[in-house]
């Protein structure tokens, strides 16, 4: 039977409802995402018109690459270097956290997960500084660690170097871990969240102890949840500016830090631009390899 | 009557801290944006509302205190022009990358006036990018000291005015060092390894650096400095320099972070009222003198109010109130006499580093000119040095 004008209209209205709902965030990301991004490829190719400028002309330098892998090659590791070590141990504290939240939380759950989001309320900048005194020479925590007769302990372990904390690696990734807790424990729970009760109740029933229950049950349809949370946690640490620069010292800076500093102080836009693209073809590579195809369907992000 | 100075009490060196901080942490909010460049105050198009903007350091004037309203506020009451004084420069080359913009589009700034080293003011008025002062109105230009006027980049006085001078030395807690410093070696002193900054400003840490190695840094050459980059490199490796800071040593100095560090006279004559065991040297081998001068951006309009501005900074009494204070060296003919005469500043007046004998004049260098692709060189090698 031939479907009726009336019918055809309302699947045509039908298709086209989404598309435009879609609109403002579509243009959003074209606007201010995609097409400044896009800008910084022929920027990345071009070379500086004068030394005082901003200004560029186009030749089509592939060089600059070259030479922004060469200089920046280690900062860019050390970058993901420090963003994996935060993210590795972020989970190592933030599974067990969401695990007591989901299922030993009860009626405190909301409030307990209120306490992990606490900290984000407050500006990231304030939390660097804060940290900075309590890592200080003459801070809080070097003082617990020489009263606790651990300095050497630590500096053998690499933690502390000539016993101090403040500007070494060890800040520098406390700092970007904090940052990221809230991150990767949400997803967790929410992952937990999507474990049916009664799935836990069957293992039981066919004799499965706790610790079976957990590595059958609870780690297998946890594990989304990491993965959203690597996804989270990872991709902004290994852009961020803040707590090399508070945190950190030359030694430790970070590949934000260098774009910025290309940027705005050298005056080196081409060579900015090839870092940032860099950067911005690792980090999709490293999301690429976390979803493997899967999509972004299953992961629980919140 | 005498002109009554405020004596800086360590109740004003606690909210100066606090002020600091700020200062740091505004400086590092702006600058992760990335938008720093089409941001604030660098980005009016000129300003015609009838007040004077100047934009300059932070903690480089008289505050205002409880009783004693500082040079801002007294220049309003003074004169009835209204100034807006902005201390948003965290760094001088991050602000010329806030500025160059406007500047190279020839579009006026909001900046009536701006504080930056002598240095920076030679390639402003290298890029035409400065308007002559209306000096002709300012006639206490006549108490300009004369060592100061005309400089080889501005010989005739045209684009620049000086603000302050100051060194470039050796600052050091004694208790943390365990001893005095006197020499640039002793900032590499494996027994300090970690507890060491230096600056940022190029010209001071290598300047410092090049003269501990026997260098003439009026006449800067790029062969000569390689020792001196090379032993800076060295000690980033090796952890022996902690950081490389702007304004923001000052406060790793009072947090005990740092045992010694490459800093500015003025700063620890004023960080000494909150840390008794602060001290600050020219070390043996000679200290960089570099100076701060008022320039006028291309296209300012309010070219009377700040003569008027620049006028009342010259009169001896209010140049005295700003040096006791900031305790840098003043470009000022009377102000010595002016501190000698109140006794709450009459120790100011003998301070050797704010008032350089013949003597100590001898050990202070200037640094010298480098041409255009010779700087590109300096900062690329410095640059690869200090952002790791």
């Amino acid at each position: 039977m031939p479907a009726s004008p009336r019918a055809e209209a309302a699947v045509r209205a039908r298709r086209f409802w989404p598309w435009l709902l879609l609109a403002p965030g579509l243009l959003w990301l074209l606007g201010l995402y995609l097409l400044p991004l896009l800008g910084l490829v022929p920027l990345s190719l071009s070379e500086p018109l004068s030394r005082f400028g901003l200004e560029t002309v186009f030749r089509g330098r592939l060089a600059t690459y070259l030479e922004v892998l060469q200089a920046y090659g280690p900062i860019l590791w050390r970058s993901f270097g420090y963003a994996a070590s935060a993210t590795a141990i972020g989970l190592l504290l933030a599974y067990p956290l969401a695990f007591a939240i989901r299922f030993r939380g009860g009626r405190w759950q909301p409030l307990l997960i209120g306490l992990v989001v606490l900290p984000s309320l407050t500006s990231y900048l304030v939390r660097a500084i804060a940290w900075t005194s309590l890592l200080g020479d003459n801070g809080p925590v070097l003082a617990l660690l020489q009263s606790l007769d651990l300095t050497a302990a630590f500096n053998g372990l690499g933690l502390l170097r000539d016993g101090r904390l403040l500007n070494t690696p060890t800040a520098v990734i406390l700092g970007l871990l904090t940052n990221q807790l809230p991150f990767l424990v949400l997803p967790l729970v929410l992952a937990m969240e999507r474990i049916q009760p009664c799935l836990l109740e069957a293992a039981a029933d066919l004799h499965a102890g706790a610790w079976r229950r957990f590595t059958q049950v609870v780690w297998p349809l946890s594990r989304p949840g990491l993965a959203a949370g690597i996804l989270l946690g990872l991709i902004p640490a290994a852009g961020d500016v803040v707590n090399p620069l508070f945190l950190g010292g030359p030694n430790e800076r970070m590949v934000a830090n260098t774009i910025d500093n290309l940027l705005l102080v050298q005056l080196q836009a081409p060579r900015a631009a090839a870092l940032t693209l860099v950067l911005m073809a690792l980090v999709t590579l490293a999301v690429l390899l976390q979803l493997r195809g899967r999509g972004l369907d299953g992961l629980p992000l919140p | 009557m005498p002109a009554q100075l405020p004596l800086p009490s360590s109740q004003s060196g606690r909210r100066l801290f606090l002020q600091r901080l700020a200062a740091t942490a505004a400086g590092a909010v702006l600058a992760p944006t990335l938008l720093q460049a089409c941001k604030g105050s660098g980005s009016g198009n000129g300003n015609g509302s009838g007040e004077l903007v100047m934009s300059t350091f932070p903690l480089y004037i008289d505050p205002d205190a409880p009783g004693a309203p500082g040079s801002v506020s007294r220049f309003r009451r003074d004169t009835g022009i209204q100034l807006r004084y902005l201390e948003d420069i965290n760094d001088t080359r991050q602000f010329f990358a806030r500025i160059r913009p406007q500047l190279a589009a020839g579009r006026p700034l909001v900046q009536d006036l701006m504080v930056l080293p002598s240095w920076m003011a030679q390639r402003l008025i290298g890029l035409g990018w400065l308007e002559p002062l209306p000096l002709a109105q300012v006639p206490n230009i006549r108490n300009l000291v004369p060592y100061l006027a005309n400089p080889p980049w501005d010989p005739q006085q045209r684009y620049s005015l000086p603000w302050q001078s100051g060194i470039a030395g050796i600052a050091y807690n004694i208790k943390a060092t365990g001893r005095e410093l006197a020499r640039i070696d002793d900032l590499f002193d494996p027994a300090l390894r970690g507890r060491v900054s230096a600056l940022l400003e190029m010209r001071d840490t290598m300047g410092l650096l090049l003269l501990a190695d026997g260098q003439d840094i009026s006449q800067p050459t790029w062969a000569a400095a390689q020792p001196s980059f090379a032993r800076l490199e060295q000690a980033r490796k090796d952890g022996q320099i902690r950081r490389f800071t702007g304004n923001d040593y000052q406060n790793d100095l009072l947090a005990g972070n740092l045992a010694a560090c490459i800093g500015w006279s003025g700063d620890v004559a004023q960080l000494v009222l909150e840390q008794p065991d602060l001290r600050f040297v020219v070390p043996e081998s000679g200290g960089v003198l570099w100076s701060d001068v008022m320039l006028m951006p291309k296209g300012a309009q309010h070219r009377r109010e700040a003569a008027a501005w620049m006028n009342w900074v010259y009169e001896p009494v209010e140049a005295a109130r700003i040096a006791a204070a900031v305790q840098y060296i003043s470009p000022v003919v009377g102000v010595r006499q002016q501190l000698a005469k109140d006794p709450a500043t009459a120790a100011l007046a003998a301070n050797e580093l704010m008032f350089p004998d013949g003597a100590m004049q001898q050990r202070l260098h200037s640094f010298g000119p480098l041409s255009e692709s010779e700087e590109a060189r300096w900062e690329e090698r410095f640059a690869s040095i200090t952002e790791g």
